[in-house]
């Protein structure tokens, strides 16, 4: 019969999730893709949320519930940020977040 | 367990109004877009219902928790949802004549309820998630708040600068509350608690590092406090006067809870990540803010200093010390919130530029002492409400009685003499300069004005209350 995955395999591939948009997101410099690779870094949470709602014998379940609550918040977060990002479009006809460079120190 | 009654509702009364209002100031911009002053009353009153409410609660005697136990009404609660509801107000009426001139007013005025909303709900979480989808309700509006002023582009700027530091933060902030989940088995503060005694599992570790990496983030503590220089400059005076005050006393007051409901017994652990931040924080803020010509942007260091001021409290959270760190957090937020509020509220009037503080005295007296008044209260000096908060932070320091907490307490004498110069440079411009020349007529309105001196009053009376607050949070139901 099909064994079912052990929990670590799960946790894993999230937390590399985690990292490689955590990677993106600090080295890529338009802003369509930072946001793409915090996407990646929330998606991967999530993984591990829907894996530990899963396996822990006394969540019952619930993780599952919290995850959707997350994508929501995320989705959220993602419309707000597509917005500025719009916003800073038309003021300078860039994303390039190097170039956000009127204000420093 | 999990009913809804009628109580239910009663303890839910302020985020209710909150929420009502909120629908009513959009409603009424959609079918009356040509009466902002009107859009703008309904706002304020709505802040004002808010405070009412939760005066009547804290009066009498309200507490209970709801939900399973996720949503809590105790003392410490409303007392947040207090000092949340009066800044919105004054915040409202900074941002009235501004958001009327955006042709946005209702749009304006929703977002900045929107903020309340959050952080209300904020204060009365005791599950990780409600916690972080309260967080994320007080977080999101205020990107477009600082994305406002369309006229600026500093404001896009700060505001993209915000967004994306804010929105890693959340993902580190959640992927910590996820671990800790994981750990523990279930978000509620109480079954967290069990996990952490004795000795930690490296997730557990792992799960509080990041969880308050997050958080640090949030109170724009160094080493995670970039974005708030930039976001408040490029913000609406009225959005960063309400933003460095309301939301983030809310965020002080969950990881408070968190802190001593979720983790008691891990307290050695985190009050020693605490002593590194607020030591860190402190230095920071004040050495920035020194080199600063604009005058928002000196203000937004020194509310990055002053999170670490508060920082400091959190690292005295030990042992016998902890009713004392608990009530120095409280005073501490209160005493921010006037002075802050105030201060950005001159800025409104008068200008961001420092020249444009030179010779106020003359021009403008009475908005001038205000000034100086706020000014030497974020400095500290007695009698005004910084003071009592520092004075506070210092007793709580010294009754934990550790090397480390000397070392902290060293740290904030340090800094409040470290600030002296740059507060004090706008007090020698406004009392010792040449006035410039008038070239516009006095902005603000007489609501603003008004609000300006009841604050000043506030600060320089804040001795007064001390006492009722200390007694309030000793009452708060943490300790």
């Amino acid at each position: 019969m099909n064994q079912a995955l052990p929990i670590e395999g799960y946790l894993v591939v999230g937390a590399l999730m985690f990292a490689i948009g955590a990677w993106g997101a600090l080295i890529r410099r338009n802003a369509v893709v930072v946001f793409m690779c915090i996407e990646l870094m929330i998606n991967g949470v999530v993984l591990t949320l829907v894996a530990f709602g899963d396996y822990l014998p006394q969540a019952g379940g619930v993780g599952a519930s919290y995850a959707v609550l997350v994508i929501a918040i995320a989705a959220a977060e993602v419309a707000v940020g597509l917005a500025i990002v719009l916003a800073v479009f038309r003021s300078r006809r860039t994303v390039n977040v190097d170039e956000a460079n009127l204000m420093k120190w | 367990m999990g009913v809804v009654t009628a109580e239910t509702f009663v303890g839910l009364i302020p985020e209710l109004v909150t929420l009502g209002f909120l629908v009513l100031v959009l409603l009424l911009g959609v079918f009356n877009p040509q009466s902002p002053n009107q859009t703008a009353a309904l706002a304020a009153l709505g802040t004002v219902a808010v405070f009412a409410s939760t005066v009547v609660l804290l009066a009498s005697g309200f507490s209970g928790s709801f939900f399973g136990d996720g949503f809590v009404v105790d003392n410490f609660a409303l007392y947040f949802k207090l000092v949340v509801s009066a800044s919105a107000f004054f915040a409202v009426l900074a941002a009235a004549r501004w958001a009327a001139g955006t042709g946005d007013a209702p749009e304006y005025l929703a977002l900045i309820l929107a903020v309340v909303l959050g952080s209300l709900l904020l204060v009365s979480m005791r599950d990780l998630f409600g916690i972080f989808l309260a967080l994320e309700l007080a977080t999101i509006p205020s990107y477009a708040l600082v994305a406002f002023d369309r006229s600026r582009r500093e404001s896009s700027e700060g505001a993209m600068k915000y967004l994306v530091t804010g929105v890693i933060a959340s993902a580190i902030l959640l992927y910590g509350m996820v671990l800790i989940y994981g750990v523990a088995g279930s978000a509620a503060l109480a079954d967290v608690a069990e996990v952490f005694t004795g000795q930690l599992s490296p997730v557990a570790v792992l799960g509080l590092v990041l969880l308050v990496s997050g958080f640090a983030f949030k109170l724009s503590a160094v080493p995670f406090h970039f974005w708030t220089p930039d976001a408040y400059q490029g913000a609406p005076t009225s959005a960063a006067a309400f933003l460095s005050v309301a939301p983030k006393a809310a965020t002080f007051a969950v990881l408070l809870r968190i802190l001593l409901e979720g983790m008691p017994e891990a307290a050695a652990t985190w009050t020693s990540v605490m002593v590194f931040l607020a030591i860190a924080t402190m230095f920071v803020g004040n050495l920035f803010a020194l080199r600063q010509r604009n005058v928002r942007r000196m203000l937004a260091y020194s509310s990055v200093a002053h999170s670490g001021y508060i920082l400091a409290a959190f690292a005295a959270l030990q042992g016998s010390a902890v009713p004392t760190a608990v009530e120095a957090v409280l005073i501490y937020s209160a005493a921010y919130a006037v002075m802050n509020l105030g201060a950005f509220l001159v800025i409104d009037l008068v200008g961001e530029d420092s020249t444009s503080y030179n010779g106020l005295i003359r021009n403008r007296p009475g908005i001038a002492v205000c000034m100086g008044i706020f000014m030497a209260a974020l400095v500290g000096l007695p009698p005004l409400s910084g003071f009592w908060g520092k004075a506070w932070v210092i007793f709580a320091g010294a009754e934990a009685g550790t090397v480390a907490l000397y070392v902290v307490i060293g740290a904030v004498v340090v800094n409040s003499v470290l600030s002296v110069p740059y507060y004090f440079g706008i007090v020698r411009n406004m009392f010792f300069e040449e006035p410039k020349e008038m070239t516009e007529e006095p902005k603000g309105t007489g609501a603003v004005t008004a609000s300006v001196y009841v604050l000043a009053a506030a600060t320089v009376l804040f001795g007064l209350f001390v006492g009722p607050l200390s007694a309030l949070a000793r009452a708060s139901g943490l300790l």
